[in-house]
Parts: structure tokens; C-alpha cells; sequence
């Protein structure tokens, strides 16, 4: 007995090493990498391409951003296409995990639906933006539109496969219990789908920005897609890449961010 | 003295396979039975049947007097694996027979926190399963089943995932907790030695059909140290034992192979 007790103290938790102090290091090798990669990109336009036409210095890009930056341009931009892909994507998500659950609950609804969902993730729909701007015009609909058919079948898909890759052991636990389908849902299926659900949305952060800025260069009167086919007409490269990295950082910020809520809502799947 | 579990004409088949054949057992209230038996001699399905997990195919089960139909909060099952719900903590795993059972009350967290610490677990409540060891997650397990407060409870080769030391360990700290409570339980394992140490009664299975073989009763005195194994009698029971299966299992590990 007291060697019981002994075992659980000693068996317990081992304390995590302080995360904070190996940060710096862990990220050593890539701040120096993209570090380096700046200034070969700055040495090579500048000295071997050396001609404003073919290629923007970094140096250059950044002036073209803080020039955008205080004329107000950049915003006007920013807010057009951040409002085009916020609705875009909220719609998507809200009708992804819909059907996704409905796939997962009824076979018939799955048989119905199935050949659509993958019929149409295959399909680069994007291609289909003129047809979208034609419909509802050079506004932001088009747009939100493409958006939605970009994110809506990562989401749908992964939340089906979510709810039906359920472990059954952990289904059996509960049904031993005495438990309904509808505890069985709620208690075990449901929560073991959530990873499966924001890896379907994170995978819909970089679809959908494609989507905004692709359907924006088809025809559009604002947004970071207008500002980059307006630069590339006039040959404006600075301005051109700036766009372009402004589209990247929101991007990568918001995968990051998408990260961090992983990280918080289903840390069982981290280790 | 209370009849707690009866058991008549028991029989399941799967497809062709005759899985179990003919099983009749009388179990009293507070027994300790294990069951031992070759690869594929049913105990496990025996197990499930007496649960509501798995249907009989013919015969009778019946608990208190009522026949089994499902599962219900009248049986405690501890899974070979833990089964713990990763995203909940101890506690939330514990309570959650009788979240099911739609009981919650001071009460039920009371009682909760109390099997958490008579299992050894006090002070963990908040941890998640992915900070326990794998001896720990057992606990959890029985917790759980216990938390029901069950009439019987039900334990399937619980700890055979666990080394070899562990499983000492864990032998002892039931025993701890079953003299507790005297709860009727059938335990299943592989482990001859661990139906010796745990049983009052150990039912031998044989295979091809799954049948009930000999039920050996276990004369040992009661509280039983891990000394005990060391024992005479001990190894004549576990001797006794070994030698009604031996062939069953030489039959079964030649087939396993092939």
C-alpha cells in the first residue's frame, strides 16, 4: 500500500524544462537563414539584375510599403480584401462544419453530398471567378464567393472525418456507462472531431487569401489583388512585391495565430 | 447468503465459430472471481455479455435477479486500456458514469473525490491523462468504474499493460480497495499468479468451444501480502491451474503461429 503511494509520486509528472529559455536558440537558425536570404535577394537586384523591371530590392519593397502606408492606399486595400475574406471564410466555416456533420450523422445525406464535396475540392474553382464576377459584379460578393468555395470543402471534409474516426474504445467506454447516441455525440464524438475541424480551418486561412487576391485581379475596383494588377500594369515593381508581402505576412500571421488557438483549445493532440 | 449474479445455459456464437458453450455460474454477493484461460477460450466475451456490451446467443444472465438486456449503471467495466477521454482531466474522467446517469450533484463530486484519493490519485485531480504514467491511467480507470458505485464490477485484463513491477503494485492497491468496499467483482487476466493472488474463486476456461473448465476455489487467508506468492500453497494452486490449461495454450500459441 504505502509502496502504491510511493509510486504515484515518483511515477507523477515530470516538470516541463522552462519553454521561455530555449526559445531564442530554437529560432537562431531561421532568423539567420531568412536573414541571409534578404540580403542575397538585396545584393542580386541590386548589383546583378540591377533593373527595376525584373526584380525589387527589399530595401525598395519597404519604402513602396510605407510610401502605400502613409497615403493611406494600403489600408483602403487591406480593409476591402479583409472584409471579403472574413465574411467569405465565417460563412464557409459555419456551413463546412454543418454539412460536414450532417455527412457524419445520416448515410444517405453522406452518398448525396460526397460526390459534390470531392468532385469540387479537386476542382480549381478559382477558375471560375470571371463566371462569379459576372454574376454578381465587380464588388466584394464575387469575391466573398470564391472564398467560400475554397474554404467550405477542407472544413466539410475534415469535420466528417472527424465525427467518423471517433475511436471506438472510446465510444464503448461511454456506452458502458448506459450512455444515449445523443450523450455519445456530445461527451466523446464531438470533442474528438475538434482537431480535426481547425485542421480543416487552418488549412482554409491560405485558400481563402488565394482566393481573395486571385478573384481581386480578375476585376475588381479596391482590394491587395486591384493593387497588385495596378502596379504590375504600370511596372511598378516595389509596389507589385509590396503587395504581395502584405498578403504573405497576414498569411503567416494568421496561421500563427491559428497555431496559438490550436495550442489552447486541443493540447491533448500536441505530444 | 445473496445471490448476486447467475449465470445459466450461457452461449454466443459468431458466425461458425462457437465462441462460448453452455456456461452456468452462481456468484455471491462480495465474491472475488477471476477468470483465467488460453487465447480465444471466450472469457472475455463472457465478460462483455455480463456488461450488455455484446449480446448472448442463447442462455441467461441475470443481476440481482433481473436479466441483463444492455449496459446500465449496474456494472463498473475497467478497460484493458484506460479509455481515458484525452481532453478531460482525472476528475472529469472519474465523474463521468455519472454525468451519463445525469446525477451530478455535491454529492456525486463528494464521492468522486473521495475514490480519487482511496485509489491513490489525490492531488491530481486537475492533471490531464497525457501527464500520467500508464500505472496512474489505471487508477483513473478503476476510479471511474467505482464512481458509479456499482453492484459489480467488471475488470478486463486491467492491468496488463503494465511492466511487470507496476502490476505488483497495482495487484496490492486493488486488494486495498476491494477489501474497502467488498464489491462483487469477475476479473479477467492472463496471469495465473494474478487470479491466484486476487481470487476467492478462480473459473478456468477452456477453448474450442469457450467453456468453463474447473472453478478452483481459493482457500488463502485474507488480507494477502505480495509475501504470500512466495508461499506453498500458492504454488500449488497456481501448479494446479497451469496444469488444467497447459495444453490449451500449447494448442493455441501452435495455431497463433501458423
Amino acid at each position: 500500500m504505502s509502496g502504491g503511494e510511493g509510486q504515484v509520486v515518483q511515477g507523477g509528472v515530470q516538470p516541463r524544462p522552462a519553454a521561455g529559455m530555449r526559445l531564442p536558440r530554437l529560432y537562431l537558425a531561421g532568423v539567420v537563414s531568412v536573414l541571409g536570404g534578404l540580403l542575397l535577394w538585396e545584393v542580386v537586384s541590386r548589383f546583378l539584375v540591377a533593373n527595376a523591371l525584373f526584380l525589387a530590392a527589399p530595401s525598395q519593397i519597404f519604402t513602396a510599403i510605407a510610401a502605400l502606408a502613409k497615403s493611406g492606399e494600403l489600408w483602403r486595400h487591406m480593409s476591402i480584401s479583409g472584409i471579403e475574406f472574413a465574411l467569405g471564410y465565417a460563412i464557409a466555416s459555419v456551413l463546412g462544419v454543418v454539412i460536414g456533420f450532417a455527412m457524419a450523422e445520416s448515410a444517405t445525406m453522406k452518398r448525396v453530398l460526397q460526390p459534390w464535396i470531392s468532385g469540387l475540392y479537386a476542382t480549381p474553382t478559382i477558375a471560375l471567378a470571371p463566371l462569379f464576377i459576372l454574376w454578381l459584379g465587380i464588388g466584394i460578393w464575387s469575391k466573398v464567393l470564391v472564398v467560400i468555395f475554397l474554404v467550405l470543402f477542407p472544413v466539410t471534409i475534415n469535420t466528417e472525418a472527424g465525427l467518423r474516426t471517433t475511436s471506438e474504445r472510446l465510444i464503448e467506454m461511454l456506452r458502458s456507462f448506459g450512455a444515449t447516441p445523443r450523450q455519445i455525440f456530445f461527451k466523446v464524438s464531438l470533442p474528438s472531431a475538434v482537431p480535426f475541424i481547425l485542421a480543416g480551418l487552418k488549412l482554409g486561412i491560405g485558400r481563402g487569401l488565394i482566393g481573395v487576391v486571385v478573384a481581386e485581379l480578375f476585376g475588381s475596383r479596391a482590394g491587395l489583388g486591384r493593387l497588385i494588377a495596378q502596379a504590375a500594369d504600370a511596372f511598378n515593381m516595389p509596389e507589385l512585391f509590396a503587395g504581395v508581402v502584405v498578403l504573405a505576412v497576414a498569411g503567416i500571421t494568421l496561421t500563427a495565430g491559428f497555431g496559438w488557438l490550436e495550442n489552447r483549445l486541443v493540447p491533448w493532440t500536441k505530444d | 447468503m445473496a445471490r448476486k449474479l447467475q449465470v445459466s445455459h450461457l452461449g454466443k456464437t459468431f458466425g461458425e465459430l462457437r465462441a462460448l458453450q453452455d456456461i452456468n455460474l452462481a456468484v455471491e454477493r462480495g465474491e472475488f472471481i477471476a477468470l483465467v484461460g488460453p487465447s480465444g477460450c471466450g472469457k472475455t466475451t463472457f465478460l462483455r455479455i455480463v456488461a450488455g456490451l455484446e449480446p448472448a446467443s442463447s442462455g441467461e444472465v441475470t443481476l440481482d435477479g433481473r436479466a441483463v438486456r444492455g449496459p446500465g449503471g449496474d456494472r463498473g467495466f475497467v478497460f484493458q486500456s484506460d479509455n481515458l477521454l484525452p481532453w478531460r482531466t482525472v476528475f472529469a474522467n472519474a465523474i463521468i458514469g455519472r454525468e451519463v446517469a445525469g446525477r451530478v450533484g455535491p454529492a456525486e463530486r463528494q464521492r468522486t473525490m473521495e475514490l480519487l484519493k482511496l485509489v491513490g490519485l489525490e492531488g491530481f485531480e486537475h492533471y490531464h491523462p497525457r501527464q500520467l504514467s500508464g500505472g496512474m491511467r489505471q487508477r483513473v480507470n478503476l476510479a471511474r468504474a467505482l464512481a458509479i458505485d456499482p453492484e459489480i464490477l467488471l475488470m478486463d485484463e486491467p492491468f496488463s499493460s503494465l511492466d511487470a513491477q507496476t502490476r505488483e503494485i497495482m495487484q496490492t492497491e486493488l486488494m486495498r480497495i476491494w477489501e474497502d468496499g467488498r464489491k462483487t467483482v469477475l476479473f479477467v487476466t492472463h496471469q495465473i499468479d494474478e487470479a491466484v493472488f486476487l481470487a476467492d474463486r478462480v473459473l478456468v476456461f477452456a477453448r474450442r468451444p469457450g467453456r468453463l473448465r474447473e472453478s478452483v476455489v481459493i482457500e488463502l487467508p485474507r488480507p494477502r501480502t505480495l509475501a504470500i506468492k512466495r508461499t506453498a500453497e500458492f504454488v500449488r494452486y497456481v501448479d494446479h491451474i497451469w496444469r488444467l490449461i497447459e495444453d490449451d495454450v500449447r494448442a493455441s500459441v501452435i495455431e497463433e503461429k501458423v
